[in-house]
């Protein structure tokens, strides 16, 4: 909720929170860190966060399973204690917040008026459009009116985890609640993707620092992704990786090579084919990540990856790369060209505005969501 | 198998030159060039740990290669930070934790002294100020010395 604090900067903020100048470039440098930024990158990220104000941010949560939201509230650069209380405003989380009911609807008004044009709206999980958008109800409102209401005064529009980004699971054939990824309901906003099931923690908040630090939409890749996360497959960075070079495979899960460490691919590992940054940022406080626990990589930060046959088929033998590449992706390439990567949110909303005034020209306005 | 630590479990480490792994090889190959870049030009650099695919064993063994040197200090802001001079002239192994002690960035700083050590003359200065508002009697002492000495006159 609004806490009298909006007009503060980052480095007001903590200060008044007691953390030391050292404090906070420790801070700089882990969130660079976890960001593969040049360790250099630290400082001056330190210097450009002093002075950066803090951007109210409204996190509204569809057809999920609370499975990201859980991840977020485990991320230890920044901490999330650290983003909520000093790098972000968040004014709506009805998770996290205290307030319930009509206070908590009220809260999010007040803040979406208050910071409009201005806020990050945050999505998780997937738009169910069916029976009338019955099936994802909160307030007496459908998911589907929610986003496109939330919509209308963001500046950017995070999707954090795979179903808010590609539809995940609830997508998953047949998609009985007709389940849609936002930018199929949404496609005159810039959007940030940050798949996964569930992302990184460290890349749904080093996304947020990024876009605090600059003010920018980073580099995303064809699936609106951030580069600087998901620029590398899996396979990549895997500390694994000598033994597929060196053509030594585990045949099962317990045997020899599988003791040895060997390259899990014959086991159906994905990470030839899947962008993320699991190799190196790992998970639980970088404790380790599934090859280093001895499971191949599942995929689930790509498209369709529900869909794509067993997770224990290599895939040299699997349908992976060949089914789930139909709605999503192209529902993607809609709002990829609504995206300037990069620019300046002012420039980019702009752009797209402008793209969908084209849109509408040749095409038509509809409300329908995107079908592909 | 009754107990976990019961299952034989052997990691077998990549094919190594001289002992070392192709990884940490290149590794202490980059420091050097980034030591006669200090030495020449001035210019500190830093080689982040994290972002390196590097496996437990490799760590260890870079950590072997470098050594220690003469300076470790440990800085606490918002967790503890562990700043190593190794045993290399210029390189600095730097560990950053959080107040729960997860390890939240890990550094080989090529640099003369880590700049997070060092303070900036804003903080110097804040210091001085506060410091003479210390040892600066309040208005209330200095009034109150001046009513004990009048009543011993």
């Amino acid at each position: 909720m609004l806490d009298g604090n909006e007009d503060l900067t980052v480095g007001e903020m903590l200060r008044r929170h007691g953390i030391s100048r050292r404090g906070f470039i420790k801070f700089c440098t882990a969130a660079a860190s976890a960001m593969a930024l040049p360790p250099a990158m630290g400082q001056a990220m330190a210097a450009q966060l002093r002075d950066a104000r803090r951007p109210s941010v409204v996190y509204l949560s569809f057809q999920e399973c609370t499975g990201c939201l859980e991840s977020l509230t485990r991320s230890f650069a920044p901490t999330i204690e650290n983003l909520i209380f000093n790098i972000i405003s968040l004014d709506y989380d009805d998770t996290l917040m205290a307030a319930a009911g009509e206070a908590a609807e009220a809260a999010r008004n007040q803040a979406m008026q208050a910071n409009f044009g201005k806020y990050v709206l945050i999505v998780d999980g997937s738009v169910p459009t069916g029976a009338g958008g019955a099936y994802c109800t909160s307030g007496g409102k459908s998911a589907v009116d929610t986003l496109r209401e939330a919509a209308k005064g963001a500046a950017a529009i995070v999707c954090v985890g795979t179903c808010a980004a590609f539809g995940g699971i609830p997508f998953a054939d047949p998609n009985p609640t007709e389940a849609w990824p936002v930018a199929g309901i949404v496609g005159d906003k810039p959007i940030i993707n940050i798949s996964g099931c569930p992302p990184i923690p460290e890349v749904i908040t080093g996304t947020l620092l990024q876009f605090v630090t600059t003010g920018k939409v980073p580099d995303l890749d064809e699936h609106l992704r951030p580069k600087v996360f998901f620029g590398n497959t899996i396979h990549d960075r895997c500390y694994r990786r000598p033994f597929y070079d060196e053509g030594k495979f585990a045949k099962s899960f317990d045997d020899e090579g599988a003791r040895n460490g060997w390259c899990l691919y014959e086991l159906g590992c994905k990470g030839p084919t899947t962008y993320n940054a699991c190799a190196t940022l790992k998970w639980n406080g970088g404790t380790s990540f599934p090859i280093e626990s001895g499971h191949g990589c599942l995929g689930c930060s790509e498209p369709g990856f529900w869909d794509k046959g067993s997770f224990y088929s290599a895939l040299s033998t699997a349908a992976w790369g060949k089914a789930g590449e139909t709605s999503p992706t192209k529902v993607l390439e809609v709002a990829a060209g609504a995206v300037v990567v990069g620019a300046a949110l002012g420039a980019v909303s702009a752009g797209v505005a402008r793209s969908r005034q084209n849109r509408q020209e040749h095409q038509g306005d509809s409300d329908e969501p995107k079908r592909g | 198998m009754s107990r976990l630590a019961g299952i034989p479990i052997r990691i077998e480490p990549p094919a190594r030159v001289d002992g070392l792994g192709g990884g940490v090889t290149a590794i202490l190959h980059e420091i050097v060039t980034l030591l006669e870049r200090l030495a020449t030009a001035n210019e500190p650099s830093a080689i982040d740990l994290r972002s390196l695919p590097m496996s437990p064993l490799d760590r260890t063994e870079l950590k072997r290669a470098l050594g220690e040197g003469e300076v470790q200090a440990t800085l606490n802001a918002e967790g503890i930070s562990t700043i190593q001079e190794t045993r290399i002239p210029g390189v600095w192994w730097v560990e950053h934790r959080d107040p729960q002690g997860q390890l939240i960035a890990e550094l080989i700083d090529v640099t003369y002294v880590p700049e997070i050590l060092a303070r900036v003359s804003d903080e110097i200065a804040e210091g001085a100020r506060a410091l003479r508002e210390q040892i600066t009697p309040t208005a209330a002492v200095v009034a109150g010395q001046r009513g004990n000495s009048a009543g011993r006159q």
